[in-house]
């Protein structure tokens, strides 16, 4: 069986080889998946009611700091240690900027505590945005967002200190956590806290779960700012997330079934050729069947190596006679 | 020297030093600087919002075309495309460092806030003597002291007569000794107090954990169990090669190893693997909302 070049198809001749690799279910799958979250995001645009499940930790959150009201002691949340304002950030300071929303309409301090400048700096303009909204900018405090330190243990040093001189009543650990995760959440334990967290990293996540009195797993972290606003554009996202993951499980499943039936009743059987350069060709010493030889993986790796690297001639280019090569600084 | 040195080549995006070119160049990235972000100072805010997301679409939509748009194969320097799909291709892979480094040039100007902030709420502190003033004191003479020797330190082994000797601590001077002291001697020591205490909080965290409370706490006791005492040589070396040294495939399942691979392999695993789905699911769907400035900040 030959392959398609797409470039040759189009009458360019040398653009777009390196997608003759023959693994582009992998690259389907990815497509799909933003087609489902933007098609949901239309749904629910649309006006459809659509469902999401309760989750505890997100539920607590009101409780959390209605007890720090009561207790008349500050509320602690921390964004993780992201390096930059990435989405995971983006995440954790949208369900803080409801937590401060909350703790605003109680007249409850908060502290926000930042391993990265860029964090802090965008951190601080959300914490204003929240108060500016609630009419009480009055009550914002601007050191109540603080920038601690970009090194990971002076950082938890810096966090756990504050937790125990402050006594904060709830802690909230939003975001990306490693080492120093149970550092803070035993912290936090040690002086009664209320404690909801999160990490994005999985290793972390069972320390939180051991720590911790409400933990959000994997992607309940994402799905909180649905839970909580209630918009249609988070809550059609988080179904189109629902059905990539029904997507995922589903090729799980049959590529689990693939496998086992292949290399299972089948064992023992003997691989005689296999596809080189685009065709088939006998094997020159029969072999076991190996999972990598099973439809299901071959459809989702690159399946021909040889007959990509075949079909990749170099081209020849032009010289560029404005181009003047130097080797570094002048 | 160029404006950005870790690309020597010269291409759209740089250009030698003291030309005509490089200063033309310079000066228009300083204008087109300055014009954007005086110019964003001064829209309204009820505008503030497109333009932000207009911004971010195109930051966006460099990454999206540069992980999309068919790369050149086999190029090589002073080479001119072959046509104009590959023309883009050329420009977007030039491009690529200098729009990395936009992202440094910001982080360099938030440090600066980040410090700001730092010694505003500790001067702060030493000023109304507030609570635990004593500490402030001691975290603002580390960051001068800490700055001055480590710059110090860093002159002298770039520009110093004797820099190339400074490997050998035969050679150092007074702020070599002394940066060594607070960087090596200090700072990383305490860095890895810090990561000591670990141990014990696993403990304690361990100890409330594992308490048997519920199905789901008792569950992950008998498996906590199991792979501590597969990990303990003596009992492992008991269990599996004495007591079940011999015996029949069948129950050489139960020996530890294999119990604690098995949970390994076949619970854990797919367990972590199956959060990691969601959570990168998640991080794409809300990457997709941030790009498209579909997502609201801080209206949750």
């Amino acid at each position: 069986m030959q392959f398609i070049d797409p470039g040759r198809l189009l009458g360019q001749i040398y653009w777009g080889a390196q997608y003759l690799d023959t693994g582009w279910v992998s690259r389907l799958v990815p497509l799909l998946l933003v087609t489902f979250i933007l098609i949901n995001i239309l749904r629910a645009r649309s006006g459809k009611e659509l469902y999401i499940r309760r989750i505890a930790g997100l539920n607590a959150i009101d409780e959390a700091v209605g007890r720090a009201t009561e207790m008349g002691r500050p509320v602690l949340m921390v964004p993780g240690l992201s390096d930059s304002v990435n989405a995971v950030v983006v995440q954790a300071l949208n369900i803080f900027s409801y937590v401060t929303k909350t703790a605003a309409k109680f007249g409850n301090p908060i502290l926000l505590c930042c391993y990265n400048a860029t964090i802090y700096t965008v951190a601080q303009e959300i914490i204003r945005d929240v108060y500016q909204e609630q009419g009480m900018v009055d009550r914002y405090d601007p050191d109540s967002v603080r920038y601690i330190s970009d090194r990971q243990f002076a950082f938890a040093a810096g966090v756990s200190g504050l937790i125990l001189r402050e006594q904060a009543a709830a802690t909230f650990f939003l975001g990306e956590f490693y080492a120093e995760a149970l550092i803070f959440a035993e912290t936090a334990n040690s002086i009664g806290a209320i404690q909801v967290a999160s990490s994005t990293q999985s290793t972390q996540t069972p320390f939180f779960i051991a720590a911790c009195d409400y933990v959000l797993i994997g992607d309940e972290f994402y799905a909180a700012s649905a839970y909580l606003t209630r918009q249609p554009v988070l809550v059609g996202s988080l179904i189109g997330q629902d059905w990539s993951k029904m997507l995922i499980g589903t090729c799980i499943l049959l590529g689990a079934l693939n496998v086992t039936l292949s290399s299972g009743p089948f064992a023992g059987k003997s691989l005689t050729e296999e596809k080189s350069a685009g065709v088939w060709k006998p094997v020159k010493e029969p072999r076991l069947v190996s999972p990598d030889d099973v439809f299901a993986v071959q459809l989702f790796k690159s399946q021909d190596k040889a007959y990509v690297k075949k079909s990749i001639v170099k081209p020849t280019r032009e010289k560029d006679p404005d181009y003047h090569p130097v080797g570094g600084d002048e | 020297m160029f404006l950005a040195q870790v690309d020597p080549s010269l291409n759209f995006w740089n250009a030698p030093t003291g030309t005509t070119e490089w200063f033309l160049k310079v000066g228009l990235g300083l204008l087109i600087g300055f014009g954007l972000f005086f110019g964003l100072m001064s829209v309204p805010t009820n505008l503030r919002r497109p333009v932000v997301a207009a911004f971010t679409f195109v930051s966006g939509l460099f990454y999206v075309l540069f992980w999309l748009w068919p790369a050149p194969i086999g190029r090589e320097d002073g080479t001119k495309p072959l046509n104009a799909v590959e023309g883009v291709g050329f420009w977007l892979s030039d491009a690529l460092p200098k729009v990395a480094n936009f992202t440094n040039i910001l982080a360099a100007f938030m440090l600066g806030l980040g410090v700001f902030s730092v010694l505003k709420i500790h001067l702060g502190k030493i000023a109304k003597q507030q609570k635990d003033w004593g500490f402030s004191i001691v975290l603002l003479t580390c960051i001068v002291l800490m700055v001055a020797f480590g710059y110090w330190d860093w002159n002298l082994r770039t520009f110093g007569a004797d820099s190339a000797k400074l490997d050998n601590p035969t050679y150092w001077h007074f702020a070599n000794y002394m940066q060594d002291l607070l960087f090596d001697g200090l700072l990383q020591q305490m860095d890895a107090g810090m990561f000591s205490v670990i141990a014990f909080y696993i403990l304690s965290a361990a100890y409330r954990a594992f308490r048997i409370r519920s199905i789901e706490a008792t569950i992950l006791l008998a498996a906590a169990l199991i792979m501590m005492l597969s990990l303990m040589g003596a009992i492992g070396y008991l269990w599996d090669q004495k007591a079940l040294g011999d015996a029949s495939p069948f129950i050489a399942n139960f020996k530890l190893k294999e119990v604690a691979g098995w949970i390994k392999d076949n619970v854990q695993t797919p367990a972590i693997r199956g959060i990691d789905f969601g959570v990168g699911i998640g991080a794409l769907a809300m990457g997709m909302r941030l790009w498209l400035s579909l997502e609201k900040q801080g209206q949750s």
